[in-house]
């Protein structure tokens, strides 16, 4: 099981602000990219955090059974 | 008196009022943020606040930008605030720039204040901050807003991780308040969290919010906080700097005459020798502009050089020759021959 997070411009895309997933043992890559297509977040820039850390490698990043990760793209407004 | 209510404090009393009274702050966007961050820094007696914005005010910025009267649109947002900042309390400076926050006016404006804050709306403003901040070593204040949630960090902060370090992709885009939406409590909010960084940076007091990305989230009032890695293989250097921003700097003519006895330094006076006054230095030459492109085989492209003219518009353009003929290391002394003499004149440098 794990949970992701999600923000801004990416919650927008998602319609939910996140989600439990019933998957692990996999990489932090992986994850991405199967939520990549699930949402269409192609277009999005974002920063990946885990367990409320960024994590910049993610392609060496395993997910962990409860690891909580959260998809951070940039504000623009004020 | 004014103060009273803060300096009774014990994490501020009257050394942490004395500190905020010698601090300059430079609010960048005079906005829904800077609407909110100016009045409280402007009560709590910040020495010297700058505020820089070319906008006007509009009708729909009021909904937001509540510092602002009905009866000001129509004119300028940093000379509005600024008036309405003075009749706050008026024992404070307050500095009105109309223009833009540009990589031409970025380095110089950051060297003059202590501490910058973000109040912009669009993304590359943003990465123009982190990068001058970088290059002048000063804190950066982000604060950034979509709908109902808003971002909070400060970046460069004792070498802490830069904004850069979190949001790697500058060709990313992402909407502001005037394609979003925004709700005016919520930049409010994010602004007084801005705000409150400025505060505990200048006081030294609690944790500053480095290292850390904050996010708000209006509407279910969550607020979590997310570690930051610096990324130590972004670095910027002036020269960096201009290359990217494909502009010239500039170096004070105090700065530039710390240099007086580097060896590895050559200054070059791009006046007609007639023009006066004469600035006698050690490690000088001299070439009208007219004729610097056919004595380039004179100038040493290892050393420094910083070029200088009578008030410092020749000698951008010199550098700009220079950069072209492979020469990388040069800036245009600011003021040129005036500011030079006058900075001479001041027995700030002994020139032998």
């Amino acid at each position: 099981m794990l949970d992701v997070k999600y923000f801004g411009a990416v919650a927008e895309k998602t319609k939910v602000d996140g989600e439990t997933l019933a998957i692990s043992n996999l990489s932090l890559q992986e994850l991405v990219d199967e939520l990549e297509q699930k949402y269409d977040l192609s277009s999005l820039s974002y920063s990946i955090a885990v367990n409320q850390k960024m994590v910049q490698d993610t392609n060496s990043y395993m997910l962990m059974s409860n690891d909580v990760v959260a998809l951070l793209p940039p504000f623009a407004g004020g | 008196m004014r103060y009273n209510r803060q300096i009774i404090l014990s994490e501020v009393g009257e050394k942490g009022q004395e500190k905020l009274g010698h601090a300059k702050v430079l609010i960048i966007g005079a906005g829904g943020l800077g609407a909110a961050i100016l009045p409280y820094l402007t009560a709590a007696g910040i020495g010297e606040i700058g505020i820089i914005d070319d906008d006007s005010i509009e009708i729909t910025n009021l909904q937001r930008q509540v510092i602002y009267r009905n009866d000001a649109i129509g004119k300028s947002k940093a000379s509005e605030a600024k008036e309405m900042a003075l009749s706050l309390n008026p024992s404070i400076q307050i500095n009105a720039i109309t223009d833009t926050l540009n990589a031409k006016n970025a380095i110089s404006l950051f060297e003059y204040y202590d501490i910058m804050v973000d109040a912009t709306d669009n993304l590359h403003t943003k990465y123009l901050i982190n990068d001058a901040c970088v290059v002048t070593n000063k804190p950066f204040v982000y604060g950034s807003v979509f709908k109902f949630q808003g971002q909070v960090s400060v970046f460069n902060f004792q070498n802490g991780p830069t904004y850069r370090c979190l949001f790697p992709d500058e060709t990313s885009n992402s909407e502001n308040c005037v394609d979003a939406g925004v709700m005016g409590i919520s930049v409010g909010i994010i602004g007084m969290f801005q705000a409150s960084e400025v505060l505990k940076m200048l006081l030294g007091m609690g944790n500053v919010l480095s290292g850390k990305l904050l996010i708000y989230n209006m509407l279910t009032n969550e607020q979590q906080k997310f570690d930051l890695v610096k990324n130590n293989s972004i670095s910027l250097s002036r020269l960096d700097f201009e290359k990217k921003y494909n502009t010239v700097l500039e170096i004070s003519a105090k700065q530039a005459l710390e240099h007086i006895d580097n060896p590895d330094v050559l200054f070059l006076d791009v006046r007609n020798e007639e023009e006066l006054p004469e600035i006698s230095l050690p490690n000088s030459i001299q070439f009208p502009l007219s004729d610097l492109e056919e004595n380039l085989d004179q100038l040493d492209s290892n050393k420094m050089i910083l070029v200088y003219c009578q008030t410092g518009i020749r000698s951008k353009k010199a550098v700009e020759i220079l950069k072209k003929n492979q020469f990388l290391k040069v800036q245009s002394i600011a003021g040129g021959a005036l500011k030079l003499q006058g900075v001479i004149a001041n027995n700030a440098v002994s020139v032998l």
